[in-house]
């Protein structure tokens, strides 16, 4: 019998299938989506980390490209620090545990993308104008997000050498930032007014639905 | 707005692509950084090429390599160059990054190959072992001046070695160097 498990796949050829998967779940995510009742802020987070995560894991063969950044960033826009937080931490946890490595690392990995999206959160009103996300603002906030994450990452490196290794790892390390922010670039470019129209209509309602009344006698 | 992001995205790509392998040498020779302890034979190599093996060829200062005349050229196995140690002892080449010789001669061939042709060597084979007249272009046998004999001379972790290379059992980390001695 054909071993059809067996296939052996050439990296790039690996690497498309990866990209093949990844375009699947996208669309998947983006027709889920309309399944979605209005305004269910959770499910959407859920969705997203799905794709998080999964972008992560399809497109770890090619060095620090991947969609975390942009999709905390756009947490951080549209639903707060806090929930973007929490979906750094699940996306970073839940694809270190089961397939990238889990380490020391992943702490800084949260940390990192987690002031991501409270950069993200901060500058919301500059960012989202009448519900328009500023594409161009959001790309400069995504190319300095890809470098202060990777040195928040780097840092973890002190955790076994001293800090005069600190300056050259980080000067290595320059090319691969590089990859981070122009990946971002892409993501922001291609992927943030899809993904944002999204996000805004399963916005968190403004606190005035959700305060609950004590009912008197 | 989105209307230009997109193709802007699309050229940073291409242009990183393209800028990649310049970027890469560029910041590898700004980040090299070297021992720094008389006492390890290992002085003044790149700290990456710790307990790897290393072969440095010095070149005598009225008869410089035409490449490698300033300061010392470190180059990786793959050919790559890491950076120049400008404080070396002397100008020429270290050629690092291996691991697994035990024998010398096929350590020299295999490591000055890696140099792209810059450091071929040069031997004639008798019956008292293998014997290197030339290094990078350069033959001790032609090297005139105030000395009667002038010659390779090979120095195996610091010290002067006492058998030839077609002799010279190695060991992991091993540096050896090549200079000129005279007579």
């Amino acid at each position: 019998m054909y071993d059809f498990h067996n296939v052996a796949l050439s990296p790039n050829q690996s690497l498309l299938l990866n990209i093949t998967i990844l375009s699947v779940i996208i669309f998947a995510v983006l027709r889920s989506e309309r399944r979605l009742d209005d305004s269910n802020p959770l499910a959407m987070l859920g969705i997203l980390a799905i794709f998080g995560i999964a972008g992560r894991v399809l497109l770890d063969p090619v060095p620090n490209f991947q969609p975390v950044t942009v999709i905390v960033l756009l947490a951080g826009i549209y639903y707060g620090a806090p929930r973007a937080v929490a979906l750094a931490g699940i996306i970073a946890l839940a694809s270190n545990f089961a397939v990238l490595g889990h380490g020391p690392w992943t702490l800084f990995q949260v940390v990192g993308w987690g002031m991501v999206g409270m950069a993200g959160a901060y500058f919301s009103d500059h960012l989202l104008k009448d519900g328009q996300i500023q594409l161009n603002k959001l790309a400069g906030l995504a190319i300095i997000s890809a470098f202060v994450f990777d040195w928040i990452i780097s840092l973890s490196i002190l955790l076994n050498t001293d800090v005069s290794m600190l300056v050259p790892y980080l000067l290595n390390g320059l090319l691969f930032d590089l990859y981070h922010a122009v990946g971002n670039l892409i993501f922001v470019a291609w992927l943030a007014s899809p993904l944002g129209e999204i996000m805004l209509r399963h916005r968190v309602e403004p606190s005035s639905q959700a305060v609950s009344e004590v009912v008197t006698n | 707005m989105s209307s230009n992001l997109k193709p802007v995205s699309v050229i940073a790509v291409i242009a990183l692509i393209l800028l990649a392998p310049t970027i890469r040498d560029a910041l590898r020779e700004e980040a090299a950084t070297y021992v720094n302890d008389s006492e390890s034979s290992h002085d003044g190599l790149p700290e990456s090429w710790d307990d790897s093996q290393v072969l440095c060829v010095i070149y005598p200062a009225d008869s410089p390599h035409p490449k490698f005349n300033n300061g010392v050229t470190m180059i990786e196995t793959d050919g790559s160059t890491l950076g120049v140690n400008a404080e070396f002892n002397g100008t020429g080449a270290c050629v690092g990054g291996f691991t697994g010789y035990t024998e010398g001669m096929p350590f020299l061939l295999d490591s000055t190959n890696a140099t792209g042709g810059n450091l071929d060597v040069g031997y004639d084979v008798t019956e008292w072992g293998s014997y290197v007249h030339t290094i990078g272009a350069l033959n001790a046998n032609e090297l005139t001046g105030n000395f009667s004999g002038a010659w390779w001379e090979l120095r195996h972790n610091g010290e002067k070695s006492m058998v030839g290379i077609g002799d010279l059992i190695m060991s992991e980390g091993d540096v050896l160097l090549w200079q000129i001695a005279t007579s």
